[in-house]
């Protein structure tokens, strides 16, 4: 019993750990990670099932750790005490060829306000120039991403906004207030 | 008698055509009006008569600070200076300007909440002020020298901790545009030509006193915490504008501060971080608003945040700019805040490597180094604004002689060469030819003088021409109704940004609503940019509730540029601020126990009183149609779009008229006139001055 509750901390122990370095940690990292403390046996096979259950009980016992899935429904656990949902989503999808359009689709829709192309280059993301480019060009021959638009402001940055959301004059304003109205609005 | 704490207790009284010093106790005196623009304004009403003009001796100038000033407050910085405007057109009437820097806390600590300047001396003079004695001292060999030099001089007779306000060539010449300058970089525009004409150089203030906190320490410390604990970036966008680890939103604001993210000058390199809300000691760090307003490229040139006395926020970014000593002949550091850093690059309408390349950040450090010095004040950019206009229209061709004309290096300045500014900054200091003249008589005037229509600057929406000779201050493209009501109140530039920092703080349009519907009634009260729904009535709540917080926080010694804090970056209190912060500490530091409506109705006093100032001084009630005018530009949209669809600012005129009636009623004010009414005097303790406009047939 007491064994089963240090596990159950350790395991806790090293989500928190991990997400104040700003990471998720998956279930085929924390089985290797019990491996290495040497809390794992040589039936691994068998453990596995037992450690899905262990990790369920931990994520229902902490209200801090969460679990989170992509478009791949592999579970990534994080602890909300040092990383927010967003941040979480942000590195779970990261990935995924739909991550830059379901962020765009979400900051169209809540804010509401087109983003800047280069955002992407920016941490979390951390995209290059060349991946970005990539992406755009695939989004556009996909059925699912034709909402995905661009504006380009006065002084030649680019905004991606989601159609669904915003028409394109008013992304236009948006994108131009973001970008030149603000500045010039001190 | 109760001894409060929160003020020092004195207001200092200097006449300098006399000479005599006197000194008056504040709390018997100004106690309703707490201090800062509340004792401008009561001074201004009280002592100085109608007709006079700001450049006469008989105007006065009220350097004024509030009960939080010098306390462990954050954001208590700022001292309002309140006296007749020069720029105020066709008439001058009454308005203030705001400086940060350490002069407002060392006041404080010299035992003062205000110092009352009038008179005018006979030659040159400085004015001292240390811990409860003052001495007009001579300031002749100042006269004739920059910001710069006269502060180190001053420092180096008072000693490096003393706060110097300085005005430079252009106060001392009469300009109307321009300013007094604290701790180098922190300027009061408008001020400056109104010093000059007092023969009254500077004042440096040094303080080794203390401001005595009449509540119970713990609670104070507490509420002071959560004070902290409450604070965003610059402007309270309490919002990063990148995805951080801790934060659930991320927006276009002016929280720049994220990992990798480096002040690039700094030795060694810092990075700013993450920036957990939750950790106090990172605060700083949010806030570079030399890489918000001029670029990326600006991060490499950043030494570090500077600022007010007890502000963490630090909105002045200092910069290092090698480039400019050997280019320009100028010191490679600088530093300044949002229309400060951009008084350069403003000037011009290209650059040759873009707007935002090195050549635009060389022209904001030689902008800086020549107004900040000479004090030439930018009127919230009209001055850049009003320029670019003049010379792509050929108006200045066509108003200045040929000679002048060509006297200036019309192609440098078309390439966007900062060397331009060397030729002109210098002459409007010295007011030294036509073109330069004019610019320094402020919008309003230099249109007379050149016989241009007011009403065509009040076409253009990129001249952002508003009113009085001044132009717009977030106004409808930021906050709708709102925002045209609050610009149509003040005498100058309205410098509210009650309304703009909530508007502005980065949260989704959801949860800005949830906390509009706590504060002003209903989620109607706000509207996302550039889609304006029609007015109602939380629209008017907003607007009252915005002017009189401005008010409060211009008569406590709180930045109106920092808060309120009705939002926070903190996810546990659902992006809640606390509305009754400013009250919580008013309480505590003076010992007068004021709950938050008891501290906002008289912050509507003092808000009243500049009203009637306002009636008093332009001799006529009907302020809705002769002072709360609104610009024909804000009716319009560069594409025609119809009010209240998305993408457009343009407001409805039949909409923006029921805005105004909604207003009134909000103030208890007549909606015909848009004056008060003798009742709203009396019922804010203003009896004497209904009393006054009643004779001279000034009221409803």
């Amino acid at each position: 019993m007491e064994q089963k509750e240090e596990i159950r901390l350790i395991i806790a122990k090293i989500i928190r750990e991990r997400s104040e370095t700003g990471q998720l940690v998956q279930f085929e990292e924390l089985l290797t990670e019990l491996a290495a403390q040497g809390l794992l046996n040589s039936d691994v096979a068998h453990q596995r099932s037992h450690f899905e259950g262990v990790l369920r009980q931990v994520v229902s016992e902490n209200e801090d750790i969460k679990e989170l899935s992509g478009r791949n429904r592999i579970p990534h656990y994080y602890s909300s005490r040092s990383l927010s949902e967003t941040y979480a989503g942000i590195i779970v999808r990261k990935q995924e060829n739909s991550l830059i359009a379901e962020i765009v689709r979400e900051n169209s829709a809540i804010y509401p306000r087109p983003v800047p192309l280069n955002i992407f280059r920016e941490p979390p993301f951390d995209l290059t120039q060349e991946e970005i480019l990539d992406c755009l060009e695939r989004m556009g021959k996909q059925g699912e991403y034709q909402d995905i638009a661009q504006t380009t402001t006065s002084i030649g940055t680019v905004f991606l906004y989601s159609n669904q959301h915003l028409d394109p004059a008013y992304a236009s304003t948006l994108a131009e207030w973001s970008d030149v109205g603000q500045v010039n609005n001190p | 008698m109760v001894k409060h704490g929160g003020w020092a207790g004195k207001v200092l009284r200097i006449d300098l055509s006399t000479g005599r010093i006197s000194t008056e106790d504040t709390i018997e005196k100004y106690k309703d009006y707490l201090g800062g623009t509340g004792i401008g304004y009561r001074v201004i009403w009280d002592e100085v008569p109608t007709g006079t003009k700001p450049f006469d001796p008989a105007n006065k100038i009220v350097f004024g600070v509030g009960p939080l000033a010098g306390t462990g407050a954050p954001c208590n910085g700022r001292i309002a200076v309140t006296t007749l405007w020069p720029t105020c057109w066709p008439k001058p009437l009454v308005a203030s300007g705001h400086m940060g820097g350490h002069f407002a806390a060392e006041l404080k600590y010299a035992g003062f909440d205000a110092v009352i300047i009038e008179g005018r001396a006979d030659s040159p003079v400085w004015l001292q002020v240390v811990d409860g004695k003052a001495e007009i001292k001579d300031a002749r060999h100042l006269w004739g020298q920059g910001i710069r030099r006269t502060t180190v001089d001053i420092n180096q007779q008072m000693g490096p901790e003393a706060s110097v306000a300085a005005i430079g060539q252009a106060g001392e010449n009469l300009v109307p545009m321009s300013v007094v300058i604290n701790s180098y970089s922190h300027s009061a525009g408008g001020i400056g030509g109104v010093m000059g004409s007092k023969n009254l150089k500077a004042i440096g203030v040094r303080g080794t006193g203390s401001v005595r906190i009449a509540g119970d320490k713990g609670e104070w410390e507490k509420v002071v915490k959560l004070h902290l604990s409450l604070l965003g970036s610059v402007n309270q966008h309490v919002v990063p504008n990148s995805p951080q680890p801790w934060a659930e939103y991320y927006s276009d604001t002016r929280w720049v501060g994220s990992k990798g993210r480096k002040w690039g000058s700094a030795n060694p390199n810092i990075d700013t971080g993450a920036c957990d809300p939750h950790n106090l000691n990172r605060i700083a760090y949010r806030t570079n608003n030399a890489a918000f307003f001029l670029g990326e490229k600006a991060w490499q040139y950043t030494v570090r945040g500077n600022g007010c006395s007890s502000c963490p926020i630090r909105c002045h970014t200092m910069l290092k700019v090698p480039s400019v000593s050997s280019k320009y002949g100028i010191p490679a550091v600088g530093q300044n805040t949002c229309v400060g850093l951009l008084f350069g690059r403003d000037f011009f309408k290209t650059f040759p490597d873009g707007p935002r390349g090195q050549t635009a950040i060389e022209a904001c450090m030689v902008g800086m180094h020549l107004a900040d010095d000479l004090g030439i004040w930018e009127n919230y950019g009209q001055m850049q604004r009003d320029f670019q206009q003049l010379y792509y229209s050929g108006t200045i061709k066509n108003k200045v002689g040929e000679d002048e004309f060509k006297s200036y290096s019309w192609d440098q300045y078309e390439k966007g060469d900062p060397t331009f500014l060397f030729e002109l900054l210098p002459r409007i200091a010295n007011k030294q030819d036509e073109l330069a003249t004019s610019l320094g008589l402020g919008t309003g005037y230099l249109l007379e003088r050149w016989d241009i229509p007011e009403r065509d600057w009040q076409q253009d929406q990129k001249i952002a021409y508003w009113k009085l000779g001044h132009p717009k201050h977030h106004s409808s493209e930021e906050a709708g109704q709102c925002g045209v009501i609050i610009n149509t109140q003040y005498n100058r530039d309205v410098q509210c940004h009650s309304h703009v920092n909530f508007i502005r703080n980065g949260l989704p349009l959801k949860v800005q609503k949830q906390l509009a519907a706590e504060i002003w009634g209903s989620s109607d009260a706000v509207d996302a940019v550039a889609a304006y729904s029609p007015m109602n009535i939380y629209k008017a709540k907003m607007a009252k509730w915005s002017l009189l917080r401005k008010e409060l926080h211009d008569s406590l010694s709180l930045c109106n540029w920092m808060g309120p804090w009705i939002a926070s970056p903190l996810k546990e209190r659902n992006y809640r601020g606390e509305d009754s912060i400013e009250s919580l500490l008013y309480s505590l530091a003076t010992g007068d126990k004021k709950s938050r409506e008891e501290l906002d109705e008289v912050a509507e006093r003092i808000f009243l009183l500049h009203r009637a100032l306002t009636i008093r001084d332009m001799g006529t009630k009907e302020m809705r149609t002769q002072h709360d005018t609104i610009p024909d530009w804000v009716f319009t949209d560069p594409a025609g779009k119809a009010p209240y669809t998305k993408g457009t600012n343009r407001m409805d005129r039949e909409d923006i008229k029921l805005a105004m009636d909604m207003y009134y009623e909000q103030m208890g004010w007549d909606k015909k006139s848009g004056s008060p009414t003798v009742a709203a005097y009396h019922r804010l303790g203003l009896g004497d001055v209904a009393d006054e406009l009643t004779k001279r047939r000034l009221v409803p």
